[in-house]
């Protein structure tokens, strides 16, 4: 049975799963490093996940979708970004506002445009972006099984994800813009004496989260499920959120540590394929990331460190 | 003597005005914005606020469907607002919400035959205890390692709707298609209030709105007058200054968490007990997160959480009326809702719109 579970396609599915939450998750990283705390991804999630849909939908084009997802996100963090910085609002209210208005946006947008509620018919989703046909027999048959599975059958923002978190981390720690956010998020009042913008920092901080809020919104329905359903997100910004901290605010820590839940998201799909075998409840598997994430919290918190000026409002002195 | 008694009733008085003032301007820029937004998708707002009106007040069984929704939030938004006075944000009073439910009602079961008074103190005990109980671990883990409870808590809300989730479909299961729970004997019910003010005949109201409005009262008092009340305040207020002053901030944040929870467990309770009488996978409408918005628009204050979970209550029961006469989807009312969290707290917003009316008045008399 064990060979049934560990197939080449759950490793596959793990990496899928992950990318939801790696994309959310580095964007907690880069807001929360500029001091800005951004619960708010789940609903920038949620309404990108809608705008993507509606947006192909309406264009006929995923990749269009995709590009209007992002800026629903970045749509709803500038929001969050004037009440947070302009307006110096709580922060965590402030995202909590925005998770609830995404939810009612998206439901009475759904009724207004689709004319129902519930789930949207499918629409055309982004398809893989290689597709080789390799040895398909012997040992070069099962090499290449493993390695076109976990390499090369992947939805382009699959592969985003993990071109934005290396990229990421190389500038968080190795470009001036780097530096400067880390500074925002460590002390405002420092960066702000030797002349970085505070403000304009942290916008476009909570910005570039917002888009990629979005963008992993977009993965959701237009790679992963191919419709939008209401309320589909299902926390995963939430435990986006705790990946980040698991991955100690870095880009690539970020991606390991959704890696970890998307891991566990799979293996739960996969185990409920042997329901007949395995007599627990589904309920159970559906519970495992939820689960995961408070093992995960509890175990690391106290170890890792947040950015000092994190949450806290800038007020010009 | 009298002068001045005069003097400071007066000062209360615009005290409370001055209080009283952001919330309800806010209120009044959400439903304008609701309007737009309204307008924009095509529907008429002033038929919908209408609808909406009639709905929620329009008569007798109309208020008592109000008093009916606003009494979860009620409970929810006592938890959330004991919470935020405490320094915490517990976003999970829907989880602790379930957990209640569940409790009551395989509770409700097991006290068949039982005297009714009996049952309904045991089965609210039981609800609060359970709710305190689902909020212990993320409050545990927020006072040892700061696990920040807006996440702990929500893991605790999906484990706890899944645990639910699987009663409701396997052990708990009542004989039939539909995966509910068996309905509760008369006894483990609480009365419903028309019974005893019939013009309130036939809405389903029961007795958990007076426990309600009672329990609202009693944790002001709480908040205001005991140690353990003070303790909490402190704690939410300034925790360094707290632990130098010689409370334990560790011990502060999980008592308060767990007192939210407990709080927020009552509301599954009398959900089960006075509306549902059984326990389902969607016994609540998101009661857990609408209490964030409660409190908020209640500033925290016990008191104030009557007034705003009986406006909200009426957004909710209004909501279907406006549905069904002026055709606009019921989700408006969560974004009038996200609009007034938002307004609430960016304050800023609503004083600086009542900055410009009261520039505007000294203009018109000048």
């Amino acid at each position: 049975m064990l060979a049934d579970i560990f197939t080449p396609d759950l490793f596959a599915s793990a990496i899928r799963m992950a990318t939801p939450l790696a994309l959310a998750a580095i964007g907690g990283t880069i807001c929360e490093r500029s001091g800005i705390v951004n619960i708010a991804l789940e609903g920038m999630m949620l309404f990108g996940a809608f705008m993507g849909v509606i947006g192909t939908m309406f264009t006929g084009s995923p990749w269009a979708g995709a590009l209007i997802a992002v800026l629903s996100g970045m749509s709803l963090a500038l929001i969050h970004a004037f009440a947070s910085i302009t307006l110096r609002t709580d922060q965590v209210v402030s995202g909590t506002a925005i998770n609830i208005l995404s939810l009612g946006l998206t439901g009475f947008l759904m009724e207004v445009i689709i004319g129902h509620p519930g789930t949207t018919d499918p629409v055309a989703r982004l398809r893989p972006v290689f597709n080789i046909t390799g040895p398909t027999e012997g040992l070069f048959g099962t090499v290449w099984r493993w390695v076109d599975a976990i390499v090369f059958s992947y939805t382009p923002i699959v592969y985003m994800a993990i071109v934005i978190a290396v990229v990421g981390q190389w500038a968080l720690f190795n470009t001036r813009w780097g530096l400067r956010l880390r500074a925002l998020g460590e002390h405002p009042r420092a960066a702000d004496t030797v002349g970085i913008s505070v403000i304009r920092g942290r916008y476009s901080a909570v910005i570039v989260s917002g888009a990629l809020g979005g963008l992993a919104g977009a993965n959701l329905t237009l790679e992963q499920v191919g419709s939008f359903t209401e309320g589909m997100t299902n926390a995963r910004g939430f435990i986006a959120l705790a990946a980040n901290i698991f991955g100690r605010w870095t880009p690539v820590g970020s991606y390991l540590a959704s890696l970890l839940f998307g891991f566990a998201d799979a293996l739960q799909i996969k185990l409920q394929l042997f329901r007949d075998v395995i007599r627990i409840p589904s309920q159970f598997f559906l519970m495992l990331p939820y689960v995961l994430t408070v093992v995960v919290l509890a175990g690391v918190v106290g170890r890792a460190v947040a950015p000092a000026a994190i949450g806290k409002p800038y007020e010009k002195g | 003597m009298a002068e001045l008694t005069r003097e400071t009733l007066s000062k209360r008085v615009t005290g409370v005005l001055r209080e009283l003032a952001v919330p309800l301007v806010s209120v009044a820029i959400a439903a304008a914005i609701g309007s737009v937004i309204m307008l924009v998708s095509g529907f008429d707002p002033l038929t919908a606020f209408a609808a909406m009106f009639k709905g929620a007040f329009g008569g007798g069984r109309q208020i008592g469907e109000t008093m009916l929704r606003s009494t979860p939030l009620m409970f929810t938004g006592l938890a959330v607002a004991y919470g935020f006075r405490a320094g915490l944000f517990n976003i999970g009073a829907e989880g602790q919400l379930f957990m209640g439910g569940l409790s009551a009602a395989w509770l409700g079961i097991v006290l068949a035959g039982m005297p009714r008074p009996l049952n309904i103190v045991l089965m609210i005990l039981a609800g609060a205890a359970i709710g305190a109980a689902w909020a212990f671990i993320p409050a545990l883990l927020k006072a040892k390692v700061g696990a920040h409870e807006v996440i702990t808590t929500m893991m605790f809300t999906y484990i706890g709707r899944y645990i639910v989730s699987w009663l409701v479909t396997g052990p708990l299961k009542a004989p039939g298609q539909i995966p509910q729970t068996n309905r509760l004997p008369v006894e483990s019910t609480l009365p419903r209030l028309h019974e005893m003010l019939p013009f309130l005949t036939p809405s389903r109201v029961h007795f958990g709105f007076v426990i309600a409005v009672l329990l609202a009262m009693f944790v002001w008092w709480v908040l205001k007058y005991t140690s353990l009340g003070y303790e909490s305040r402190a704690v939410g207020y300034n925790p360094f200054a707290s632990e130098t002053g010689g409370i334990s901030v560790p011990a502060t944040t999980i008592k308060a968490l767990c007192i939210s929870g407990a709080l927020a467990g009552l509301a599954g309770v009398t959900e089960v007990m006075g509306v549902h009488l059984r326990l389902f996978d969607q016994f609540s409408a998101g009661f857990g997160f609408t209490g964030i918005a409660v409190a908020l628009l209640a500033k925290n204050n016990p008191i104030g959480v009557i007034a705003a979970a009986i406006l909200f209550g009426g957004l909710s029961a209004g909501g279907g009326t406006m549905q069904l006469e002026a055709d606009v989807p019921q989700k408006v009312i969560l974004i009038i809702q996200a609009l007034i969290i938002f307004l609430v707290a960016a304050e800023q917003i609503a004083r600086w719109v009542i900055g410009w009316t009261e520039r505007k008045g000294v203009e018109n008399a000048g």
